[in-house]
């Protein structure tokens, strides 16, 4: 192959970006689509399903509001329950500032809507993204296609809400796309203890009200992490996927 | 309308230690902590997609999701692919109810 072509291969954010993509947006469909049905079933509508998944862009945080507002919640407690739930992604933004440092003024204000789980899962599995350029094409590849997809999924599980049978299913989809972010990543002692901590004390703080039990699972979790030698178990973490 | 705000007070937590508040000024040990977030915080949503509001005890009392994410878990170990764990985990759900 010509080296000029392999140097831009290389160089190009925009088709690893695709690749990586492209089995999450098809793990992550179900979900979509259970915003979608839990909307219509809700009493709110496709559409108000659709524009949670454009507004909001996050899964968990979604389906928080439409259940409550669904149950006839007031705008405090909504705002509340969806600001709980979606904390984390203050934690994700931290860790992914160094890729924003050096970027353009507009890319870190408009390309911040796309910090969500899969994404901040996505750039955390590659090493290769420290050039400001090739993380920006890498970012607005992931995230925009990804936005775009959420959103039409989410109107597709709308539509089909009406035919769609009453089953538990789709609710899995969820944790199990989370799941197979999470194995990868299980390579380093502190990783291991870290999750596993984050586990324990998320189930054991769960009956806290929405959002506050996951956060305490998070943040236990990476402070026993964070005091755990690096003795590595195997390779370490992070091989471009 | 709170839909709009809810999505205000979501963008204000991904932009804050972004462009506001650049994380590189926190302190060094809290940036430290971060790079063992990922790990962390999959495991804390997949736990509390598990158990949702019934404490550490739904943990250990088997039922259709724990063996669907049992599932998931041996593919996603097996294969790298994101996507054959999630088909992975609502076939098994399926299966599950078609036979119960």
């Amino acid at each position: 192959m010509d080296i000029t072509l392999r140097h831009t291969r290389r160089a190009d954010g925009v088709t690893d970006a695709v690749r990586d993509l492209a089995p999450v947006v098809l793990g992550l469909a179900p979900f979509a689509m259970l915003i979608g049905v839990t909307a219509v079933r809700s009493g709110l509508g496709a559409g108000t399903g659709v524009l949670s998944s454009a507004l909001l862009y996050g899964g968990s945080g979604q389906l928080t509001a439409i259940t409550l507002m669904g149950s006839g919640a007031g705008a405090g407690a909504v705002l509340a329950a969806v600001t709980l739930v979606n904390a984390r992604f203050l934690l994700y933004a931290a860790a992914l500032e160094p890729h924003f440092r050096d970027q353009p003024r507009w890319f870190r204000w408009a390309a911040a809507h796309f910090v969500v789980d899969p994404t901040y899962a996505m750039v955390t599995r590659r090493r290769d993204l420290e050039d400001p350029a090739r993380f920006r094409r890498y970012w607005l590849t992931a995230g925009g296609v990804l936005a775009v997809a959420w959103v039409a999924m989410t109107a597709v599980g709308g539509l089909l809400a009406p035919v769609l049978p009453a089953s538990s299913a789709l609710d899995v989809a969820a944790p199990a796309m989370f799941l197979a972010m999470l194995v990868p990543q299980l390579r380093a002692r502190p990783a291991v203890v870290g999750a596993g901590t984050a586990a324990v004390t998320a189930a054991l703080a769960s009956p806290l009200p929405s959002g506050l039990g996951l956060m305490c699972g998070i943040a236990v979790g990476v402070v026993a992490a964070s005091v755990t030698p690096v003795a590595r178990t195997s390779e370490t973490s992070g091989s471009p996927s | 309308m709170t839909l709009l705000v809810s999505a205000a007070a979501t963008y204000g937590l991904r932009v804050v230690l972004i462009t506001l508040v650049p994380a590189h000024r926190l302190p060094a040990v809290l940036r430290r902590g971060l790079a063992h977030l990922a790990p962390a915080a999959l495991a804390a949503l997949v736990v509390t997609a598990l158990v949702g509001h019934q404490g550490a005890t739904a943990l250990v009392v088997p039922g259709p999701m724990h063996l669907a994410l049992g599932v998931a878990a041996v593919v996603a170990w097996r294969f790298r692919n994101p996507a054959l764990p999630v088909l992975a985990a609502v076939a098994a759900m399926i299966v599950v109810e078609v036979l119960s």
